[in-house]
């Protein structure tokens, strides 16, 4: 993708992931927001059922935002990122970010601090019937 | 229903009962409301399903996606009250000075994260929708259980039919138009009026041959009794009430689909 005007003094490094590389694990805690510069990463969730895909970020999509802002502030990643093909990722500075953040009213930091809400919760209720259609399907066999 | 309180004139609260719906899917709408009290539930509906996107408790807000995304302000999903919920409402204009005016990288990651989120709702609409077919294959399967809904055909069927307990002497022709194990569809002629009464819960004993050659016999009774709309035939809707078991399994077979 092409990195944006705005974007260049938040960009504070860069990593390359090599294809079923573990970005993010789950339950880590997460220090880093990520942008996807290149390639394709996959959120997972590990569950009784195995490990199950529930989202594919492509480039542009920003991830690790969620220990950034609000509740879950310093908090441990509900879903792993793992690299789907060779994936090239720029690493945000997130004292930055986290300062733009605090400059922000109670209002609009709560209306983001309600997406991340969110987002967990419908991450979750989908790898809850990813999980249930793939018991379902075993069943039938 | 809602109440508002104009206690604070710059602050709008409303409260909402068990069960009342707050916003729609689909309608235009551009305020943003916090919980203050009560739990909301945020879903999507398809086919008359409820796919629960997630319950809000106090402190928490919604309805900032059509402000986020400014789709035409269509509002992405339904809210309900679960419980005696009070609402403070905020103006878009409260925020979108402010929201205009971020830092746009921050701004950035906020717009991925309402991507993200919509396309896991989206995900869980799908996934819901797989579920709704995986057990309709499932009633297929046991279709010959009376409590299962029935698979119905159109058909062009010729028939003979007479009042319940009359002779099969005074049978009149008919032909049936729909069918399924609970009921049947039949134009008829209007004259046969004439010979008895056709009325809305009238029994009638009806007899057919199936494409496959085999006879059924069955009894009927009328729900409803109208003019057909394209030709001079009345339309005959009826409910079955009786079926014997080789009726009901050659019924069944015909109407297997496939």
């Amino acid at each position: 993708m092409e990195i944006r005007p705005f974007m260049q003094i938040y960009l504070s490094g860069e990593e390359t992931y090599a294809s079923g590389d573990i970005i993010i694990e789950q339950g880590s805690t997460v220090n880093s927001v990520y942008i996807v510069l290149e390639g394709r990463a996959r959120v997972t969730k590990r569950t009784k059922a195995g490990i199950v895909t529930i989202d594919t970020l492509k480039p542009g999509a920003i991830f690790g935002e969620m220990a950034l802002f609000g509740k879950l502030l310093g908090g441990r990643s509900a879903s792993a990122i793992v690299a789907d093909g060779p994936v090239r990722l720029g690493v945000l500075n997130s004292q930055l970010l986290r300062r733009d953040y605090e400059f922000l009213s109670p209002r609009l930091r709560l209306l983001i601090d309600t997406l991340i809400v969110k987002l967990e919760e419908s991450s979750e209720k989908a790898a809850a019937f990813v999980v249930a259609a793939s018991s379902k399907d075993q069943a039938s066999i | 229903m809602t109440q508002p309180c104009t206690n604070d004139p710059t602050l709008i609260t409303l409260k909402y009962r068990q069960g009342d719906l707050i916003i729609k899917e689909g309608d235009y709408g551009i305020s943003i409301y916090k919980i203050n009290k009560g739990r909301v539930l945020i879903f999507r509906e398809r086919d008359d399903k409820q796919i629960a996107l997630s319950t809000l408790m106090p402190g928490e807000i919604f309805g900032e996606i059509a402000f986020l995304r400014k789709a035409g302000e269509r509002r992405s999903a339904s809210a309900r009250a679960l419980e005696e919920t009070e609402l403070e409402v905020w103006h878009p204009s409260i925020l979108s000075e402010e929201y205009v005016g971020m830092p746009p990288m921050l701004r950035y990651v906020v717009d991925q994260l309402v991507s993200r989120l919509l396309r896991m709702n989206h995900l869980l609409v799908k996934l819901s929708d797989q579920k709704n077919r995986r057990q309709k294959v499932t009633e297929k399967s046991d279709q010959f259980l009376s409590q299962r809904r029935y698979y119905r055909k159109t058909v062009d069927l010729e028939c003979y039919y007479w009042p319940t307990g009359a002779s099969p002497k005074v049978r009149l022709p008919g032909w049936i138009t729909d069918l399924s194990l609970s009921g049947v569809g039949m134009k008829i002629l209007p004259q046969n009026t004439s010979s008895f009464p056709h009325m809305p819960g009238d029994s009638f004993t009806l007899t057919t041959v199936l494409p496959n050659g085999r006879d059924i016999e069955l009894r009927a009774n009328i729900v409803s009794i109208k003019q057909d709309e394209t030709s001079d035939r009345l339309t005959v809707g009826m409910s079955i009430t009786d079926l014997s078991d080789q009726s009901k399994k050659l019924l069944g077979f015909f109407l297997m689909p496939g």
